[in-house]
């Protein structure tokens, strides 16, 4: 490390919630040219801390310093003003709006000169984008390098990154990589917030390990196990997923004896201007396999699963498209395909998954209202409050009770008693998307050992995630969508991540959003 | 001294009870010094509004009698607006209930049966159903803006009454005056006490109030539009049809109005004449929020909408304030509250000690 | 329970009280429909009132209210004026007829008077006046002056007042150059501005260079023939300030001999409740402001046709009488009867717009 004062240094920050001391005497010291990982589980306390460095909020106690002089940051115009950017998990872009008008609206300077600057930085970092391309056509890493040349573009001295990679395919996490490896050899300092142990290893200079609101230790991952970081991380050893015994996954039978769902050459072009339309889509999920969809987000993964789920009916389609349990389900709504012992984890928890100003137990009763919840139309109180504490306990939802408001939940949290409400349905197809986004590495471990368990039950299951490890981890078969196409069913056990990579990107199926024209380097990610 | 405004962490409880409050004490403190202004006597314009309302027996009844309609349509308005239907026009569902129930006494004139009322009932509320029903087939069918739709139906209801009463419905004995025959006494609710106008109709919100309460906070039906409203990607997740929930709402409120519109002509006016509405389905826009949507409230919201028009119409009289200053104080109300309504959610606090979160605040 | 009913025995006892009469001061209650504005009907009747106040001076006080819709608003107004004491009430338009009759009966003892309905009690009156006599005069001036031989009317309701005066209008105008004919437009509102001006400008463009503003109590249609070009009069009080070059005239109700007649009947305890219908002989319609443009030999047909008007030797509906339909409804040498003209729901001929039905 250099010999000049830190960049940032936090001395004995506390943050206090009514609730929870979020963060508690922390002290951290990030210096110029160097990437530096803050690691830890959900609510350990990592957002809260970035939050203070970022002027969000501020602290209760304790002192923040910046190139050796005090400093209070009362918003993040203050914090912008000393160098200080960050990137969010949830992008704040105008969709409708180009990149160059994007980044306009915060960034002075001519549209020509922005574009000329935004070209710029592209070649120089490897973050290119093209600045007269609307937001909606980009991709979400797209949408991130936006960010993050938006951060540039004023006199970047520190970078915030919250959790970067959970939205990437494998091929573009190292370009992300790349681009922050020489973001770092210009002198600026990073702050990775991240909970994907490899990555940090693979990436990070320092990390900072927090635990409960305290920093639990600081270490050089680079010379760390994984084992070592996530024993510091959550407290104890953790085990690896125990995939089990599958009978049919070394068959792979495709008979429709088992089949549970069956979407049959369902084409579906998107009447949304900005959404993706599906072409002859063949997939079947079987009874006890799992079934992983892979694919760079924006391909048509939200609006298949909007397709299979039943929020998006095609009446238009052929009764026999989808089938369901053995029952063609192409004109039933969600609720009626739920009844069939359907369940679905859908990637938006908080406004799709749950209500977020509701209690739990009045979201249990979301997806559970068949379940005897109802007496003659009118709600069945106790039996509602029964069932969401048992979700909460069977699947170790911290929060503050069944009366407790969904949007009070951590974002692991709320997917834990969202996955448990859906499990408790004792669906016979279950579809999960984005299982452990922004999960942490203990809970993630949990869910995806359920998975596999209810897997070696009979169940079928059909994940999509954007995070190939994942689908590596669990699934039997992957197929991966580009375009709004489904590749050919491929045996997990029989291919390697840059094999599925291949599929993701491969250009001859590769359009920007709807038809099969190619747009060309602007928009393939 | 700089203020800034702090999202809270949770919606204040404390604030939702006291922002009604605040809204009128921040009214009465601006309308007094308008009065000031105009040289009116402060004490005696607001013992009109507040205090003169009760004086009497005869004024209690009045309350009760404008109170009625506001809660009825208030309470169906509010089912509508937590489905986030949007449905201005409860004006118009509320003339064409009253011309719907009209059409038994004007084309009965001499029926003195029994059934001429709930009769009229049925028909004042199939009426404002039906009227609604054009703003839920064009929202659902068409996408077609249920705020515009039902604000304009309102005006087409409006000319709808002036036809027919200065054609087809138009008293014969009349010399042409635009209104219909006086309804026979069995057409009309008869009064709670001799000499008020006050009638038996004050049952009908009150029978609805509690259906809606049990409606919104027991029955699923009421959970799924909650939840449309809320969170439509999450009623869709659950299945609840959102069209389903475009047609409830409407239909709700055009029942309510319609309703109300039939206890006005079968009411205090007696026939169907030029105006019937009373301005009652834009006050119960007002009675709807000022109650926080919610049924409880809307009550209390109503009672107070009444006194407030009754105080006013006494003020017109006693304290011989014109119109316009009774309309601006109720209009106060209305921004005051809504500009208080902005605490529940927020607080001021001194910029130099900002120190609560500008987003959400949780610790992740 | 016997507290609370106690409680509310004294309310209401309080109630009645408060409602008893008042010593020495006449209590004048008077509800208006529109606001007392400067022209206008509202301003015609108020200006009766003043007159009123001038005579008696403190031994009368009147409360105004002005501007207030007819409907269970304005019975619950006219019952709290009662409730405060008001002993003689006015009450402004036709709306409040209903309401206002039944407090009549209720209160015996109390004036009322009632402008243009056609109900009649001991002690309700209903007031009306006989503009058609005066719109008879303006039609004669209009004819002499009309290029298109085609006349405007924008009107509030159709209503015996009112499609009397329109007919009344066009047999003024019939009786100089019978090939003048009249349109008419109905806005269905006393005040209505937007509409008004709009009506106004359509029958403009119909080809109609007089226009003739029949109860409305907005200058609107006034303005837009001054703007225009077209001449144009109005009812009830002079709008010639809106229309300094174009205005014809005005067919001016005066209340003031009336009201103070009623006012004075009241105080002596000989009221008696009747259809009250005022014209050129009550000195309640006059017609004043007439436009320098009309010839003197016009204006000298006109006087003359006053005073055979006034003194009875002539009437506006002297047959022969001719409907739309070219029917004839009064055969030459008769009179209509006082109580057709009352309820007339027809028009003559040369009215081109059909009536609302």
């Amino acid at each position: 490390m250099t010999a000049s004062p830190a960049l940032l240094s936090l001395r004995n920050i506390t943050k206090r919630y009514p609730a929870v001391v979020a963060n508690d005497n922390i002290c951290l010291e990030v210096h110029a040219n160097s990437i530096h990982a803050v690691l830890g589980e959900n609510g350990a306390g990592k957002s809260t801390l970035m939050k203070l460095v970022y002027g969000l909020i501020e602290s209760d106690s304790g002192e923040l310093y910046w190139q050796g002089q005090r400093v209070e940051l009362r918003n993040p115009a203050a914090a912008r003003k000393l160098g200080i950017g960050m990137v969010f998990q949830h992008f704040s872009l105008f969709e409708t709006l180009s990149v160059v008008e994007n980044i306009s609206l915060t960034i002075a300077g001519s549209r020509q000169v922005l574009s000329q600057k935004i070209i710029d930085i592209g070649e120089r970092f490897q973050l290119k984008v093209n600045p007269d391309a609307s937001v909606h056509s980009l991709s979400v890493g797209e949408r991130q390098r936006v960010e993050i040349i938006r951060c540039l573009l004023q006199d970047l001295k520190l970078l915030i990154l919250d959790e970067p990679t959970s939205v990437l395919p494998p091929q573009h996490i190292s370009a992300l990589f790349e681009a922050l490896r020489k973001l770092r050899d210009s002198g600026v300092a990073i702050l990775f917030i991240s909970h994907k142990l490899e990555e940090i290893r693979d990436l990070c200079d320092t990390a900072t390990v927090l635990r409960g609101g305290k920093v639990a230790g600081s270490i050089n991952p680079a010379r760390a196990s994984t084992q070592e970081l996530a024993t510091l991380m959550i407290g104890h050893e953790v085990a690896g997923v125990n995939t089990g015994s599958n009978a049919q996954t070394s068959s792979n039978s495709q008979s429709s004896d088992h089949a549970l769902l069956q979407l049959n050459a369902v084409t579906v072009s998107s009447d949304d201007p900005f959404g993706t339309s599906l072409h002859d889509i063949n997939l079947q999920v079987n009874s006890g396999e799992i079934v992983g969809i892979a694919g760079v987000s924006g391909n048509g993964q939200k609006e298949l699963s909007r397709l299979i789920s039943g929020e998006q009916m095609e009446k238009h389609l052929p009764a026999e498209s989808i089938k369901m349990i053995g029952q063609p389900v192409t004109r039933l709504g969600a609720a009626e395909r739920r009844a069939l012992g359907f369940a679905f984890v859908p990637e938006e928890r908080l406004g799709r998954g749950a209500v977020p100003v509701m209690s739990l137990a009045k979201n249990t009763l979301l997806t559970t209202f068949y379940q005897g919840m109802l007496s003659q139309g009118f709600i069945r109180g106790g039996k509602l409050k029964r069932y969401t504490d048992e979700c909460i306990e069977k699947f170790d939802v911290r929060c503050g009770g069944a009366q407790a408001m969904a949007g009070s939940l951590s974002g692991g949290n709320l997917q834990k008693f969202i996955i448990g409400r859906e499990l408790m349905l004792s669906p016979r197809l279950l579809f999960v998307a984005q299982p452990t986004w922004g999960v942490d590495i203990g809970a993630a471990t949990a869910i995806r050992q359920r998975l596999i368990d209810l897997r070696n039950t009979g169940i079928g299951i059909l994940i999509v995630s954007e995070e190939l490890e994942e689908l590596f981890e669990v699934t039997d078969r992957i197929h991966v969508i580009n375009s709004g196409r489904l590749s050919p069913s491929l045996t997990t056990a029989e291919v390697t991540p840059n094999d599925i990579g291949e599929y993701m990107i491969s250009h001859n199926q590769r359009g920007s959003h709807g038809d099969n024209s190619n747009t060309g380097d602007g928009h393939a990610v | 001294m700089q203020f800034k405004l702090d999202r809270r962490e949770r919606a204040s409880r404390r604030m939702l009870l006291l922002t009604p409050l605040l809204a009128v004490l921040l009214s009465v403190i601006t309308s007094s010094l308008l009065l000031l202004i105009l040289n009116k006597p402060v004490g005696s314009t607001l013992h009109s509004f507040f205090i003169a309302p009760f004086e009497n027996f005869y004024s209690i009844t009045e309350v009760f009698l404008k109170f009625g309609p506001l809660l009825l349509i208030a309470q169906a308005l509010a089912v509508g607006f937590r489905a986030k239907v949007w449905n201005i026009g409860a004006e118009g569902q509320m003339i064409i209930g009253a011309i719907a129930a009209s059409s038994v006494p004007v084309y009965f004139v001499d029926s003195t049966s029994g059934w001429l009322l709930p009769a009229m009932i049925a028909l004042g509320a199939a009426g404002g159903m039906s009227w609604a029903a054009i703003a839920a087939w064009l929202k659902t069918r068409f996408n077609a803006n249920e705020i515009l739709v039902t604000l304009m139906l309102t005006s087409i209801a409006l000319q709808l009454l002036y036809y027919l009463l200065l054609g087809p419905w138009k008293d014969p004995m009349g010399f042409n005056f635009p209104q219909t025959v006086m309804f026979q006494n069995e057409a009309l609710f008869s009064p709670l006490f001799s000499g008020v106008r006050l009638n038996t109709s004050i049952i009908i919100p009150i029978i609805f109030t509690v259906a809606v309460w049990l409606f919104m906070e027991r029955h699923f039906g009421g959970f799924k539009l909650v939840v449309g409203g809320l969170a439509p990607q999450a009623a869709t997740y659950a299945g609840f049809s959102a069209k389903k929930a475009v047609w409830v709402s409407l239909l709700l409120a055009g029942f309510a109005a319609g309703l109300a519109g039939m206890s006005e002509v079968a009411g205090p006016i007696g026939q169907l004449q030029r105006s019937v509405t009373s301005g009652y389905g834009y006050s119960a826009i007002i009675v709807a929020y000022l109650g926080a949507l919610n049924p409880v409230g809307i009550v209390f919201a109503a009672f107070f909408v009444a006194v407030l028009q009754i105080g006013g119409d006494v003020a017109l009289v006693s304290a011989n304030l014109p119109i316009s200053a009774v309309h601006v104080f109720q209009g106060l109300l209305l921004i005051f509250y809504l500009a208080t309504y902005t605490l529940v959610n927020y607080q001021i606090r001194p910029l130099r000690h900002a120190s609560s979160s500008t987003t959400e605040g949780q610790p992740t | 329970m016997n507290r609370m009913s106690k409680a509310l025995a004294a309310i209401v006892t309080a109630g009645c009280m408060f409602g008893t009469a008042q010593a020495d001061t006449l209590e004048i209650g008077v509800l208006l429909p529109s606001p007392i504005a400067d022209v206008g009907w509202s301003h015609a009747l108020n200006e009766g009132i003043a007159a009123v106040v001038e005579k008696y001076g403190d031994k009368v006080n009147v409360s105004t209210i002005e501007n207030i819709q007819e409907g269970p608003d304005a019975d619950r107004i006219m019952n709290k004026m009662i409730g405060d004491g008001h002993e003689f009430l006015l009450l402004g338009s036709f709306g409040y007829m209903n309401a206002g009759l039944k407090l009549a009966q209720r209160n015996p003892e109390r004036t009322f008077l009632h402008a243009s309905g056609y109900k009649t009690a001991k002690n309700f009156s209903p007031f009306t006046a006989k503009y058609y006599e005066g719109a008879y005069l303006m039609g004669m001036a209009a004819a002499e002056l009309t290029k298109t031989k085609k006349l405007g009317v924008v009107s509030a309701f159709a209503i015996p007042e009112l499609i009397s005066t329109i007919n009344g209008f066009t047999l003024g105008a019939r009786s100089i150059d019978p090939d003048i004919t009249v349109d008419v437009i109905w806005i269905n509102s006393w005040f209505d501005p937007a509409k008004a001006q709009d009506s106004a400008k359509a029958l403009l463009a119909g080809g109609a260079d007089i226009l003739f503003s029949n109860a409305q109590d907005t200058p609107s249609v006034v303005t837009v023939g001054e703007e225009a070009g077209a001449y144009v009069f109005n009812l009830n009080s002079s709008m010639k300030e809106y229309a300094p070059t174009k205005y014809l005239g005005v067919v001016k109700t005066d209340w003031a001999p009336f009201f103070v007649a009623s006012v004075d009947a009241h105080l002596a305890g000989t009221f008696e409740g009747a259809n009250e219908w005022l014209g050129m002989d009550d000195d309640v319609v006059v017609v004043e402001d007439w436009s320098s443009d009309i010839s003197s030999d016009m204006m000298t047909r006109i006087q003359a046709m006053h005073e055979e008007i006034a003194s009875g030797a002539r009437h506006v509906y002297d047959g022969p009488l001719v409907n739309q339909a070219g029917e004839e409804v009064i055969p030459t040498g008769q009179r209509l009867e006082d109580g057709a003209i009352l309820g007339m729901d027809w028009h003559v001929e040369g009215v081109n717009s059909p009536l609302p039905k």
